[in-house]
């Protein structure tokens, strides 16, 4: 097996140089606020840190990032089956692809979030709606990239089963969809990416809709914080863990892409 | 059978005629002009021509990759409709998955197509080994194609084509993506392998498509020359040299004419080709 270190992708050299910068900024803003008065409520990281190990020690913060880390991955399954599938029979089936694409293509465009007072209509203030808006961001990047690996198949590979007297149903799950696999798992870390963003959002919104009652995630603590306790130290210690979450996320898939594609790499 | 009657052709094409015509425009393109040929059971037979001769076109219509605008394909007497395991193809590029290992590619047709239907587990793997072995490519069965050279892949291919068992063994340029030294290595190794198919004296049919004529003289029973614009069969060589064919063949006086008197016939339109 060859190794090719360029395409590790843990590089310690660059996960120093990439933490370096921001670390510089975060010790500049703790130097300006430790200048401020004591009762100022202007965040600061040490106060940041502070909530960060409070609310972790009450749980709140790890039940918070769970409830939305499961909204989101139970979303995206949904988008991954009816994306993925839907993707392969538009790819593959002339008819299919004339009569799904405009419906498609004329959603696409519309922006999860634009659809959460429909969703909230329909499914309440809780789950099902924040669920909902997931979905359907996350399947339009799964669609999207699932059609593009299927057109750019090797029409060879497809030929070389139907002369091993392969059926049509066979090729579409044997040859089409591995060998679509590099376009589909691209459009799966986009889509998590998306759906990861869309929670949080759906949250806050649903969230604000509830007033601020009980729905979980992160994205409604991150609006108790911001509209009931205006504890500003929190809204960063979800900011970060938002981020950090969502480079997680990313970084995970890459692996993923990593090790079950080993030809390609 | 008796021995004044014929055998029948293993393949008959009878005034095959193949346009192509352009999604938008409309314009037909003639690649492929009346072309008649009978094969017969057991035959070695290279196509050679120059760019342009629609040579891959004949093959892909045999295969039932295409069809045929006019004219008929008979393989047997029956015509040809569709692809099939009874014909199977190589391709230039090996068109090998690459998800999957040597050993997988070379079973894939037994795993998932017909001619591994009613094959036990056991029988299907037994099979795979002993093709394995055919083209030596024993040791590198869990390799994947990108960790194989070229004429490894290429290996691979042929294993899988003979695995499923066809009738006919049909190759549009297997050895052409290959180096002229491991094409000459290629060569002799085809025909060893395909001189142990079949039953008995006769071996599977092939048909095997090649730019390189001299390629065409040492593989081939009968050498067919196409000419271009319009695509169509300028003449038919026998190649009258002995069997089993090694590289001493090469240094034969007839080969060298053979291979010479083909190059007449492409020469001129070769020119053309890149003029």
């Amino acid at each position: 097996m060859t190794t090719a270190v360029s395409t590790s992708p843990v590089r310690w050299g660059d996960a120093l140089r990439a933490v370096a910068l921001p670390l510089a900024l975060i010790v500049v803003w703790q130097l300006w606020a430790a200048t401020l008065p004591a009762d100022d409520r202007a965040p600061s990281p040490a106060r940041a840190v502070a909530a960060f190990v409070q609310l972790t020690g009450t749980g709140e913060l790890p039940i918070a990032t769970a409830q939305s880390l499961l909204r989101v991955l139970t979303g995206f399954a949904i988008a991954l089956v009816i994306g993925v599938v839907l993707g392969l029979l538009m790819g593959s089936s002339r008819a299919v692809r004339d009569n799904v694409e405009p419906i498609v293509e004329s959603f696409r465009p519309i922006a999860p979030m634009a659809l959460l007072p429909v969703a909230i209509l329909w499914f309440g203030t809780g789950t099902p709606a924040a669920l909902s808006i997931v979905a359907y961001a996350a399947f339009f990047p799964l669609i999207v990239n699932t059609v593009h690996g299927v057109a750019r198949v090797d029409r060879k590979l497809v030929q070389a089963a139907m002369t091993m007297g392969v059926s049509r149903p066979a090729i579409l799950g044997r040859v089409v969809l591995p060998a679509a696999l590099p376009s589909i798992l691209l459009g799966a870390r986009l889509a998590m990416g998306v759906a990861w963003t869309a929670i949080i959002a759906a949250e806050l919104a649903v969230g604000a809709k509830s007033g601020g009652g009980a729905s979980g995630g992160i994205g409604q603590m991150m609006f108790v914080f911001y509209a009931y306790s205006v504890d500003l130290n929190g809204i960063v210690v979800c900011m970060a863990v938002v981020g950090i979450v969502a480079l997680l996320i990313d970084r995970l898939f890459r692996l993923a892409e990593h090790r079950l594609m080993p030809w390609r790499h | 059978m008796s021995a004044t009657a014929a055998p029948m052709p293993k393949l008959r094409l009878s005034g095959v005629l193949k346009y192509f015509t352009q999604p938008r425009t409309g314009q037909r393109t003639l690649a492929v002009s009346d072309v008649n040929l009978d094969i017969r059971p057991g035959e070695f037979i290279c196509v050679v021509g120059p760019s342009g001769c629609g040579k891959s076109t004949v093959m892909n219509m045999i295969a039932g990759l295409e069809t045929p605008s006019e004219g008929t394909i008979e393989m047997d007497g029956k015509p040809v409709r569709g692809p099939g395991a009874d014909r199977g193809v190589m391709f230039q590029d090996y068109a090998l998955f690459p998800w999957q290992s040597v050993q997988d590619n070379v079973g894939f047709g037994l795993r998932h197509g017909t001619p591994g239907q009613g094959m036990t587990p056991e029988q299907r793997e037994a099979r795979v080994r002993e093709h394995v072995r055919l083209v030596g490519l024993e040791g590198s069965e869990n390799k994947y194609p990108h960790q194989l050279s070229g004429g490894m892949r290429q290996r691979v291919a042929l294993a899988r084509l003979l695995a499923n068992g066809p009738d006919v063994l049909l190759m549009d340029e297997p050895l052409g993506a290959l180096d002229a030294q491991t094409r000459l290595i290629l060569q002799v190794e085809l025909l060893r392998i395909w001189s142990a198919t079949g039953t008995g004296a006769q071996h599977k049919t092939a048909v095997f498509i090649t730019h390189d004529i001299e390629e065409a003289v040492f593989l081939a029973d009968r050498v067919v020359v196409m000419s271009r614009h319009p695509g169509r069969v300028r003449a038919v060589l026998d190649i009258d040299l002995p069997r089993p064919r090694d590289d001493a063949i090469r240094a034969d006086p007839r080969f060298g004419h053979l291979a010479e008197e083909i190059w007449g016939l492409i020469r001129d339109e070769a020119r053309e080709a890149i003029a």
